[in-house]
C-alpha cells in the first residue's frame, strides 16, 4: 500500500472509530499520546493527534492540526533541548529527550518524548512519528530527592563542622589541663624537695646533737628518732624525683630503705631477700607506711641478730585478693610468747640479751605503739607471728580503701 | 701524715658542720670552711692541707668543679661531696671521687677511712665502701 494512500485512510477514518486500518485505529485509541507530522509539507506540520494527545495538553483536533510542534514550548522550556530535536529532525534522525511543554491553559508538564523518522519503500522521508509520555511526577520526585540529597548533605556538613569544633575545642581543653597539671607537678615536686631538704637539715642536727651526749642509751633514741626522719627524707627524695606526685610506688621505695637501713647498720652479715609486686599508694599514705616499714625493719636489724648472729630479713610487697600487704620477715632469736598480737621478743636466754632488745616489742614499746597507730592511720591490719625461728609481721590493706583514711 | 688538715668547701652551713664533726670523731683536723670556689682557693693556699672537700654546688653558683681543676694545677687531693654526681666532669676534674649526700653516719666513716688509707699508702687496704665513688683515673691505681 503506498503511503500516501494509506496516510489517506487513517484521515477518512477520524469520526469512524474503530474503522479501516486496525493499526491506525490503535494508536487513535491508545492512551499514550501520539502525533504525526509531515516534513514534506512547509514547516513540518502535525498531520494526526490522537485523543491522548489532546487530553494531555488541553488543544482541540482543529487547534493542533497543521501547526507545527513548536507551541508546546515555552520560557523555561530548555534551548538546548529544542536545538537537539531540530538537529534530529534536519537529519532524519529518531530521538528520544526529555523536555519541557506547555499546555494550552499554560501549566506546565515534563514530557518524555520519542520522535522517530518513517520512510517509504523508495527511502524518502514521509513522516515523523512522535510519542509523548508525561513524566512530570517522576522529575518531580527526582527534584525533590535531589533536594533531600542536598538538604541531607548540608546537614551532614554541619554536623561535621560542629563535631570538629567541639573535638578541637576538647583537644584545647585537654592540652590546657594537661599543662595545668604539669605545672602543677612541678609545683609539688618543689614543694617535697625543700621537704626533703628541711629533713635532711634536722637529721643533720641530730647527728651533730647525739655527737656530745655521753650517755649510750640516750644516744640510741636519738639513733632511732634520725632513721624515722631520714625514712620521712626517703619518701620526699622519691616524691621530689616522680613525675606522677599522685602516685607512690611502695615496692621499689622498700627496697631503697631496707638496703640503706642495713648498710647503715654496718651489718653485712645480714643478708636481704625481696618479692615486690608494684604496688602504689596515695602521696599522703606513702610516710606512714614508709614509717612502719622503717620501724619493723630497723627492729629486726637491732634485736634478732644478737651478738652478732648472721641471718636473712624478707621483705615482700604483695597484690593479693585486692589487697596489699607488706610483710617483714626476719630469722632471728623470735617473739618471747612465739604467736600472736602483743607477743614480746625473745631475749637470747635469760637476762643474757639487753634488757631494751627482748623487750622492744613488748607492751607499751614506742616502736610497737607507733606501728599499730599507724597502721590504724592507713586503715591496715598488722599481725605478728612467730615464724620460727623469727618473727613475721604483716600489713594489709584494701587497695581500694574507702573512708577518710584514704 | 696521721693526721689529716682539711678545708671544706660547702655552701650550707648544716652538712658542713656534720662533715667537721665526723673527720674530727675520726681524729683529723678541720682548718678551715669556705663557702665560694675564690674563697676556697684562697684558703687552701693560706693553709696547706691535706685534703680538700668541695660541693658542686657553691654559694657564688656551680663553681665547684672550676675550683677543684684549679686545684688540681696545685696537686691539691680533693673530694667531692654532692647529692647529685651526675653533674661531674668525665675525668671529676681531677678529684679522688665522690662521696654522695645525704651523709650517712656509717657511710661517711667508711669513706674517709678507704681515703686516709689511699692517700697515706694507696692502694687502700679496706674494701672501697658504696657511699663513696672512685674517679676513673684512680680506679686503675687502687684496684
Amino acid at each position: 500500500m503506498e503511503s500516501k494512500e494509506a496516510w489517506k485512510i487513517t484521515g477518512d477514518l477520524h469520526v469512524e472509530h474503530g474503522k479501516g486500518d486496525p493499526f491506525a485505529a490503535a494508536v487513535r485509541a491508545t492512551r499514550m499520546p501520539m502525533l504525526i507530522t509531515d516534513p514534506r509539507r512547509d514547516d513540518n506540520p502535525i498531520i494526526f493527534a490522537n485523543d491522548a494527545f489532546l487530553k494531555l495538553t488541553g488543544y482541540t483536533r482543529d487547534e493542533v492540526t497543521g501547526r507545527n510542534c513548536r507551541f508546546l514550548q515555552g520560557p523555561l522550556t530548555d534551548p538546548a533541548a529544542i536545538a537537539a530535536i531540530r538537529q534530529a529532525t534536519s537529519a532524519g534522525r529518531d530521538i528520544n529527550i526529555d523536555i519541557l511543554n506547555y499546555r494550552k491553559d499554560g501549566s506546565m508538564f515534563w514530557n518524555s518524548l520519542y520522535i522517530s523518522p518513517v520512510h517509504n519503500e523508495q527511502g524518502e522521508l514521509v513522516y515523523f512519528f512522535a510519542s509523548q509520555v508525561d513524566i512530570t511526577e517522576r522529575v518531580n520526585e527526582q527534584q525533590r530527592i535531589e533536594q533531600e540529597k542536598e538538604r541531607f548533605e548540608r546537614e551532614v556538613q554541619r554536623r561535621t563542622e560542629e563535631l570538629e569544633k567541639a573535638l578541637a575545642e576538647g583537644r584545647r581543653a585537654n592540652a590546657e589541663l594537661s599543662s595545668a597539671l604539669q605545672a602543677q607537678n612541678l609545683l609539688l615536686n618543689e614543694v617535697d624537695h625543700r621537704v626533703k631538704n628541711n629533713l635532711q637539715m634536722i637529721a643533720s642536727l641530730i647527728v651533730m646533737q647525739s655527737r656530745n651526749i655521753p650517755d649510750a642509751s640516750i644516744r640510741q633514741s636519738l639513733t632511732s628518732m634520725l632513721e624515722r626522719v631520714e625514712a620521712l627524707s626517703a619518701v620526699h627524695r622519691r616524691l621530689y624525683k616522680s613525675t606522677d606526685v599522685s602516685r607512690f610506688d611502695l615496692a621499689e621505695f622498700s627496697r631503697e630503705l631496707t638496703r640503706d637501713l642495713v648498710n647503715a647498720s654496718s651489718r653485712s652479715d645480714i643478708s636481704l631477700e625481696f618479692d615486690l609486686d608494684p604496688v602504689e599508694v596515695s602521696p599522703d599514705r606513702a610516710a606512714p607506711i614508709a614509717l612502719m616499714i622503717n620501724e619493723l625493719v630497723t627492729n629486726s636489724l637491732k634485736h634478732a641478730f644478737l651478738e652478732d648472729r648472721p641471718g636473712k630479713i624478707a621483705l615482700s610487697v604483695k597484690r593479693i585478693d585486692g589487697h596489699a600487704t607488706i610483710t617483714i620477715e626476719d630469722d632471728g632469736v623470735g617473739m618471747r610468747d612465739g604467736d600472736g598480737d602483743g607477743a614480746s621478743r625473745r631475749a637470747q636466754g635469760d637476762g643474757n640479751g639487753s634488757a631494751t632488745a627482748g623487750m622492744e616489742y613488748g607492751k607499751g614499746s614506742f616502736g610497737k605503739s607507733l606501728v599499730e597507730a599507724l597502721g590504724r592511720q592507713v586503715r591496715a591490719t598488722t599481725r605478728w607471728q612467730a615464724a620460727n625461728p623469727g618473727t613475721r609481721v604483716e600489713i594489709r590493706w584494701p587497695l581500694q580503701p574507702k573512708g577518710p583514711a584514704s | 701524715m696521721s693526721v689529716l688538715r682539711v678545708v671544706i668547701v660547702e655552701d650550707e652551713a648544716l652538712p658542713a658542720m656534720l662533715l667537721q664533726g665526723y673527720l674530727e670523731d675520726a681524729g683529723h683536723q678541720v682548718v678551715g670552711w669556705a663557702t665560694t670556689a675564690d674563697e676556697g682557693s684562697e684558703l687552701v693556699a693560706q693553709t696547706n692541707p691535706d685534703l680538700v672537700f668541695v660541693d658542686l654546688h657553691l654559694a657564688d653558683g656551680l663553681t665547684g668543679v672550676k675550683l677543684a681543676q684549679e686545684l688540681r694545677q696545685a696537686s691539691r687531693a680533693v673530694v667531692f661531696v654532692t647529692a647529685n654526681s651526675r653533674m661531674l666532669p668525665d675525668d671529676y676534674a681531677g678529684a679522688l671521687g665522690v662521696i654522695s649526700k645525704p651523709y650517712s653516719t656509717h657511710g661517711i666513716q667508711r669513706a674517709l677511712e678507704y681515703i686516709v688509707q689511699g692517700l697515706k699508702n694507696p692502694p687502700p687496704r679496706c674494701a672501697r665502701p658504696s657511699s663513696f665513688t672512685l674517679s676513673p683515673q684512680l680506679e686503675e691505681r687502687w684496684h
